[in-house]
């Protein structure tokens, strides 16, 4: 290796470090400071509780809504011509295009009491802003696209002979579907699953607009540690809840390390 | 079972991949259909299928208008050009996939799929995934997952064509045994003219989605219907303003009644020799002759010959 390489390797390596890298092991240094009684304490109180739970209850219910979503429209994209495709293929890039926080002003406007969709809601009795409900839904767009990323371009690489096949021998839509194409696709679906749960689990800005932070109803973990670090100064408690977080992001992104090597190995296959 | 196809056509946009193809398949035989790439013949293999749907003709089987019926119900078997193994299945998985389709009982699905391995000379690979088969293994699973159903035809596209050449040769022989074992009604498309006259019994010819010229193989190679054929189905040369094979050529050292020339390059080809000569019209032809005529003669370049005819030809 030359110089060069060495020098590109340190830039990158400080470049990690000074982003990444420092802030996180003084988060940890930090939470971890008083000892594991201290840190423990905190990520028990009832307020980091209900959070926790709140952000996994909502996590429950927008990955498997998203994943559904995600395969059927992937397919759609992947394998089907009808008018509007392009319009339809983008629409789904919004989320992660613009801001989060601007997705919950959307939310707001169209859920409040003066919005399309708020006033009959509410006519009903259903509330979606301030509530859970307006939670998962702002949960659930921001993580609309990652599903249907992570497998449009293996259906298309994967082809349509497959398919073909099955049917020329008689397999009609389900079992094709079932037997032939979830199992070609199951690692990009896996991968893109894992890319929803820390979105979902992370989301911030569009979760913050809706919710109105209600401690103990519309406060998720995310919300929960800034609300600590913001309003009670309670350093400790944010410290800890954010360790909490930042463990369990680290033990998607390393079943997502795994699954992008069986990914890998996959597309070797296909070669 | 017999093949019918009246007045197909099909395009793309504006290309006219198939256009008005009638043809008749008989029953029971090995039928190429032969072309260059985009003439249309894989178009027309999967408009048999059902794959694709014609925008105008009917596809006739065994006296079925099957034209508007849903390939998962034709009763074919297709082998894809690249095979398309089920990945995610062995061997036994991917040649009984047709038939756990067709709800049979498993002890059943068992027998068969044991015969159809032993059929195709896998017998000892059935708990193998396709990524660990040689390309001429997956060709062969790929032929019994086909034959599984006992198609009423068997569709082949470029069954050859991802193959090395030793192993190509001997699949050609094999699949023109089991078509002899099984007669079901076979076609194959094909770019390759001599795959498809080793193999075959009967020929469609076809270039720019239009059929050229049908008929068995040895008929077209004597009798070639246009220019195209003739370029097609084998070596061919200019001789007289006509196209010619170069084998129905000869040189003669006297001038009677032929065309004078001089040789401007011999290649030699093992038993066959090409010799290109410069004639007197001012047109460049050549013409193929055996190791012995070639010694015989004591041939060289620069050397003055006689070009014709030979007279025993077939015209």
């Amino acid at each position: 290796m030359g110089k060069g390489r060495w020098a590109l390797r340190g830039v990158v390596m400080a470049y990690l470090g000074i982003l990444i890298g420092l802030p996180v092991v003084f988060m940890i240094y930090k939470a971890l400071a008083h000892g594991f009684g201290p840190f423990w304490s905190q990520i028990t109180q009832p307020g980091a509780i209900s959070a926790l739970k709140l952000s996994v209850e909502i996590a429950a219910i927008a990955v498997p809504v998203n994943t559904l979503v995600g395969v059927g429209a992937a397919i759609l994209i992947a394998r089907h011509k009808f008018f509007g495709k392009r319009a339809f293929d983008t629409v789904f890039d919004i989320p992660v295009a613009v801001s989060p926080v601007i997705l919950g002003v959307a939310l707001i406007l169209a859920y409040s009491r003066i919005g399309w969709f708020g006033a009959p809601l509410l006519r009903h009795g259903i509330m979606v802003l301030f509530s859970p409900l307006g939670l998962v839904l702002a949960t659930m767009a921001v993580s609309l696209p990652y599903v249907l990323r992570s497998i449009v371009p293996v259906l298309l690489e994967v082809g349509t002979e497959q398919e073909d096949a099955a049917r020329t021998l008689g397999a009609g839509r389900f079992r094709t579907f079932f037997n032939v194409t979830l199992p070609s696709i199951r690692w990009a679906v896996a991968y893109g699953v894992a890319l929803t749960i820390a979105r979902t689990l992370g989301e911030f800005g569009a979760v913050l607009v809706v919710s109105g932070n209600i401690s103990g109803r519309t406060q998720t973990l995310p919300i929960y540690i800034y609300d600590d670090w913001d309003q009670r100064f309670d350093t400790l408690g944010s410290y800890s809840g954010a360790l909490v977080l930042a463990l369990i992001s680290m033990a998607v992104l390393l079943v997502l390390a795994m699954l992008r090597k069986r990914e890998r190995r996959l597309r070797v296959d296909l070669a | 079972m017999s093949i019918s196809l009246n007045n197909l056509s099909k395009r793309y946009g504006s290309t006219h991949a198939v256009e008005n193809v009638s043809a008749e398949i008989t029953h029971g035989s090995l039928t190429a259909i032969l072309g260059p790439s985009g003439s249309g013949k894989s178009t027309l293999l999967k408009l048999i299928s059902g794959l694709e749907a014609p925008d105008e003709g009917r596809v006739i089987i065994d006296g079925d208008d099957v034209t508007d019926v849903d390939p998962r119900h034709r009763d074919i078997g297709f082998c894809f050009q690249s095979y398309a193994p089920f990945r995610h299945m062995n061997v036994a998985k991917n040649v009984g996939f047709g038939l756990k389709v067709r709800k049979r009982p498993a002890a059943e699905i068992d027998a068969r799929v044991k015969e159809l391995l032993a059929l195709v000379k896998l017998d000892d690979k059935a708990s193998r995934y396709p990524s660990q088969l040689s390309g001429g293994e997956r060709q062969r699973m790929a032929l019994a997952r086909a034959l599984a159903i006992e198609p009423r035809v068997l569709l082949l596209d470029e069954p050859f064509g991802a193959l090395d050449a030793v192993v190509r040769q001997e699949l050609r022989q094999w699949v023109k045994v089991l078509h002899e074992q099984i007669h079901v009604t076979t076609v194959l498309v094909t770019h390759d003219q001599q795959e498809a006259m080793e193999v075959a019994d009967q020929l469609i010819v076809m270039s720019a989605g239009r059929v050229v010229q049908s008929g068995n193989p040895l008929a077209l190679y004597e009798s070639p219907a246009t220019d195209f054929v003739h370029e097609f189905l084998g070596p061919s040369t200019v001789f007289g303003g006509v196209v010619t094979r170069p084998h129905d050529l000869e040189l003669v050292s006297v001038y009677d009644g032929a065309m004078k020339g001089r040789i401007t390059s011999i290649v030699s080809l093992g038993f066959e020799a090409q010799v290109t000569v410069e004639l007197s019209d001012g047109t460049t032809t050549w013409v193929q002759l055996s190791r012995n005529e070639l010694s015989k003669m004591g041939l060289r370049v620069a050397l003055l010959v006689g070009v014709r005819r030979r007279t025993d030809a077939d015209f």
